[in-house]
């Protein structure tokens, strides 16, 4: 048994890596690789995502039915499963970026209060 | 859930095809081929770790997150043992209340009966206008089986008694003389030995008998050798060629059965009497396919048919079909039905009460809910998991709710009178527990769901926008409480309407006047059933000798035998004719019930002589054939005249023979023969020297405690013949007292249901007023700053509670005026509507609301206005 603690820090781990997941099935239908792939680079390899871990966030989101999956052939006419971002993953795209900024932004005033209150 | 499959069964593939890339873009990069594949490895993770978590996505997270829930749910209730306490508490009183009232409804009448296809056996009975329903006479049962194509088969069963020299005492046990096929018809095969054979159901087949499971254990000690011995019955041996299995169930008790060729030899001219109806019951069993309306349509043809042909036994006479789970439990239905309504409204209330804590605590927890939300829980989650935690309390007080049911369980069955039960036994059973289990679940959700959605409501989240003080509470809350606060007011009403009808009908019924002073009265039956009284006059000598022993015995002030005492199942009818009247169709003659009587009885009984004279000993076989009327049959026959001196003969009148007429000697005051609830009958009474009886009931009237006298009264009949067995002894008293024990098992649960509900409700007021109060401290103490009286304090806080309790009386009574319709057949003497009942239950209410305000009020009246005004 892992203690509660470390399965929150985890829970809050694989909602920011949904969110990156659902940001880049925004440009277009990928498959997995190819979002691994474009994670690392669009974070200019900021973010190491171990690419396992792709694989629970694509069901998880599979699930919520904010992707949808289909079967298809790659540029190397190899077969691959193309992750396509439904209606409802665009709208809790939307949600979760405002949330983000949010979150983002408050986390930041927290950080650096001296630079809003230190202006006279 | 088929996407959960193609999608786990392609993951392994997705994943290998996943490193495959990885590899190639590395190749791509120059790392060598085997580099390449360790790297993309290293990249990708723990292969194993991620197909475990992928799966996990589809598995398992409802059940984590319940598990979660609980255990956060029972975090909650421990940290609030108060509000826990008393929510089990109330909820486990409800709960415990309705598994309790339930095992018996499952017990009588949803547990299957013990036979093949029961929904397809019927009972039939003869029925006349004169009586209603009555036994099936043998020759009209054997025409009904010849001429029915709607039943596949017929079975007569006849009662039967017998005397068993036993080993300590002689004892009288009873049974079924039943047609061979009647066993294989109800798809029952003997536990030991075998079935009757077809040829067992002629005249003069040999003595043979099945034993009850519980006869054979008693005594026989369950030899399991026991086929082939005999038991000897009357002074007959019978070769017992089998057991009956344990669960057997009957409609009366049966010790024993026979083939109904043996009934037939000892009987053979009242099976060839048509009109000889006695204790002869039928069961069919449809043939497929057939509805019970078509095979009554059917029957109540071939009725007409026979009542035709044979006018002088069968005019007028129909039949009766119904299904046998009805002959089973007619009786006591309505009343478990009633009982059964009113204990869910308990739970109701108690599910309110349970909702209004829930509101109280949620009021403290807002705060809490709306951070959740604005932190982004989705409001479906928070409510289910707030119904999770509901579920928790309601599984808590469902558990000690069974452990109170045990409880009730064991003191219904001892207020259940037996006979009423047929033969059910009422426990705890698997049915029991799956509908506590479906009760705690609904309740769960009735007190869980309001409360829930109500807290996470989107205005209830302006209060962290408001950041005041939690105690805050929108408009929306007050009405919702309000609102259950007038609910549990409402049903509480009912319920209390449904106890006080019950009791002004125990109360009439037990006023009424029964013909018949019971006070200090033995009654003890015995049945002459052997040999040595197959004459007159030896069963004549038999009862002059216990009556003259059982008069001198200390302690008793007079003696009597007679047949069919009131208020037992006994009773004998026969039709008469008076002297002079004009002779009617054959199915109209008068058919007054007849007791054989000896002199003393209506003395030792207490019925009234309204005119004339008792029987006297010389009132014997070689005197003028004599009777007595009753008051109702002297006032039908004899409007204006003294019946004293007129004349009436049994049966009809008879060319062919010398008409036997009696002279009516007295008249005496009628009797409830068959419960005090019911209409008194002709009656007729004769001489037993006139007319000897074999099967009497001895009544006593004693000094002082007449069941003091019984072994004294036993060991006098033994002193004559000591195998004469006495049975069924009990005193009038108590004869009088069974007779309601339904309606007084009725009033005492209702009562006490509606007692819980009232208390229930009292506490749903003072909540609601408390709560309410507290909230408003601030505004009473401005009230009294600017100078308003501690006396209108007082009234404006009570005067909050009685606007709840007048709601809620006024929509219990509209309610409780259409309800109280359901239980009609259970009300003696008094309306549905009675206004005494509802006004009396309704003053009641306000009582206890007044009661319930009072000390909240009293709050209210010591605020002090500084204090209070300071608080904020």
């Amino acid at each position: 048994m892992s203690t509660k603690e470390q399965r929150e820090r985890i829970e809050l781990l694989q909602g920011t890596l949904d969110l990156l997941i659902l940001r880049t099935l925004l440009l277009g239908p990928r498959h997995g690789h190819a979002i691994a792939k474009a994670i690392e680079f669009n974070s200019e390899d900021v973010l190491q995502v171990e690419q396992g871990s792709l694989y629970p966030a694509l069901h998880r989101l599979i699930k919520r039915a904010w992707i949808s999956v289909e079967e298809g052939t790659s540029e190397n006419n190899r077969r691959a499963k193309f992750y396509r971002l439904t209606p409802n993953g665009r709208r809790q795209l939307a949600l979760e970026t405002r949330k983000w900024d949010k979150l983002a932004g408050a986390i930041a005033r927290i950080l650096r209060p001296a630079e809003q209150e230190g202006e006279p | 859930m088929r996407q959960r499959k193609r999608m786990l069964e392609q993951l392994d593939a997705d994943i290998r095809e996943h490193i495959e890339r990885e590899t190639q873009d590395n190749i791509e990069r120059g790392m060598s081929p085997e580099d390449a594949r360790h790297a993309a490895h290293r990249k990708f993770g723990n292969v194993t770790h991620v197909i475990e978590e992928t799966r996990a996505v589809w598995s398992a997270v409802w059940l984590e997150q319940l598990l979660a829930d609980i255990r956060f749910g029972l975090r909650m209730l421990r940290k609030n043992l108060g509000f826990t306490a008393v929510a089990v508490l109330t909820l486990a009183l409800g709960i415990g209340a309705n598994a309790a009232v339930f095992s018996v409804v499952y017990a009588v009448l949803l547990r299957p009966l013990p036979y093949q296809a029961p929904s397809s056996l019927i009972v039939l009975n003869e029925t006349t206008p004169m009586v209603g329903t009555v036994s099936v006479s043998y020759p009209n049962f054997l025409d009904w089986r010849n001429q029915s194509r709607t039943f596949s088969e017929m079975s007569a069963i006849r009662g039967v008694g017998f005397n068993l020299a036993g080993v300590t005492q002689p004892e009288n046990i009873s049974g079924d003389a039943v047609s061979p096929n009647f066993l294989s018809m109800m798809g029952v095969r003997p536990f030991l030995g075998r079935d009757f054979y077809a040829s067992e159901e002629k005249a003069g087949t040999p003595p043979v008998i099945l034993l009850s499971y519980s006869l054979w254990q008693s005594h026989f000690g369950g030899d399991p050798n026991i086929v082939g011995r005999t038991i000897k019955l009357d002074d007959r041996s019978f070769t017992i060629v089998g057991v009956l299995p344990s669960n057997y169930r009957s409609l009366d008790k049966t010790d024993v059965m026979l083939p109904i060729g043996v009934w037939i030899t000892d009987n053979s001219e009242d099976v060839k009497e048509r009109g000889s109806r006695g204790d002869l019951g039928v069961i069919g069993r449809l043939a497929t396919g057939v509805s019970l309306t078509k095979a009554r349509a059917e029957m109540e043809g071939i009725a007409a048919r026979l009542a035709t042909e044979y006018p002088a036994s069968n005019d007028r006479f129909g039949v009766a079909l119904q299904p046998i789970r009805d002959a089973f439990v007619s009786d006591i239905r309505p009343a478990i039905l009633v009982l059964f309504g009113a204990v869910m409204f308990v739970l109701l209330i108690a599910c309110a009460n349970v909702a209004n804590l829930f509101l109280v605590r949620g009021a403290s927890r807002s705060k809490e809910v709306a951070l959740r939300i604005a932190l982004g829980a989705s409001r479906g989650r928070i409510i289910s998991q707030m119904l999770t935690e509901s579920f928790v309390l309601a599984v808590l007080g469902g558990v000690l709710g069974l452990a109170l049911a045990v409880a009730g369980i064991g003191g219904m069955s001892r207020l259940i009178p037996a006979d009423m039960l047929s033969g059910a036994t009422v426990n705890l059973n698997g049915a029991v527990l799956l509908f506590a289990a479906c009760a705690v679940a609904l309740a769960s959700f009735i007190f869980g769901l309001a409360p829930a959605l109500h807290s996470t409501k989107p205005d209830v989240q302006s209060e962290l926008k408001e950041g005041g003080r939690g105690a805050s509470v929108g408009a929306g809350q007050n009405r919702l409480r309000a609102a259950l606060a007038i609910a549990e007011i409402s049903l509480a009403l009912i319920l209390l309407v449904g106890a006080g009808l019950m009791m002004k009908s125990l109360y009439r019924l037990l006023a009424v006047d029964p013909g018949f002073r019971p006070d200090r009265v033995l009654r003890l039956e015995m049945d002459l059933r052997t040999q040595q009284y197959s004459k007159d006059p030896a069963v004549l000598n038999f009862w002059q000798q216990v009556l003259d022993k059982v008069r001198v015995l200390p302690g008793v002030e007079a003696a009597a035998v007679g047949t069919h005492v009131p208020l037992t199942d006994s009773h004998g009818r026969t039709d008469i004719t008076m002297e002079g009247m004009a002779v009617p169709a054959p199915g109209n003659y008068p058919h007054p019930d007849v007791h054989t009587i000896s002199p003393g009885f209506v003395e030792t009984l207490g019925v009234s002589l309204l005119r004339g004279r008792t029987f006297t000993d010389t009132d014997d076989e070689k005197a003028q054939l004599v009777g007595m009327i009753n008051a109702m049959t002297a006032k039908r026959f004899f409007p204006n005249e003294d019946p004293i001196g007129k004349r009436f003969l049994f049966g009809h009148p008879s060319a062919k023979n010398a008409p036997k007429w009696r002279t009516i000697v007295g008249v005496v005051s009628d009797t409830k023969l068959y419960g005090l609830a019911n209409p008194a009958r002709l009656e007729v009474y004769v001489p037993l020297r006139q007319d000897a009886a074999s099967d009497m009931t001895l009544l006593v009237k004693s000094g002082a405690d007449p069941a003091a006298l019984t072994s004294a009264i036993r060991e006098a009949v033994q002193s004559i013949d000591k195998d004469q067995p006495l049975f069924a002894i009990s005193t009038m008293k108590e004869l009088v007292s069974n007779s309601v024990a339904t309606r007084r098992m009725t009033l005492v649960l209702l009562g006490l249901f509606s007692g819980l509900a009232l208390v229930l409700g009292a506490i749903g007021i003072y909540g609601v007023i408390s709560y309410s109060v507290a909230q408003r401290t601030h505004e009473i103490g401005i009230r009294m700053a600017l100078g308003a009286p501690r006396g209108d304090v007082f009234r404006l806080v009570v005067g909050q509670g009685l606007k709840l309790a007048g709601i809620g009386i006024a929509i219990g009574i509209l309610a409780a005026f259409g309800l109280a319709r359901l239980m009609s057949s259970l009300l003696y003497g008094v309306s549905v509507t009675d206004f005494e009942t509802f006004a009396g239950v309704a003053i009641l209410l306000v009582l206890v609301a007044l009661l319930a305000c009072y000390v909240p009020a009293r709050r209210a009246m010591r605020v002090d206005p500084i204090v209070a005004l300071r608080y904020e």
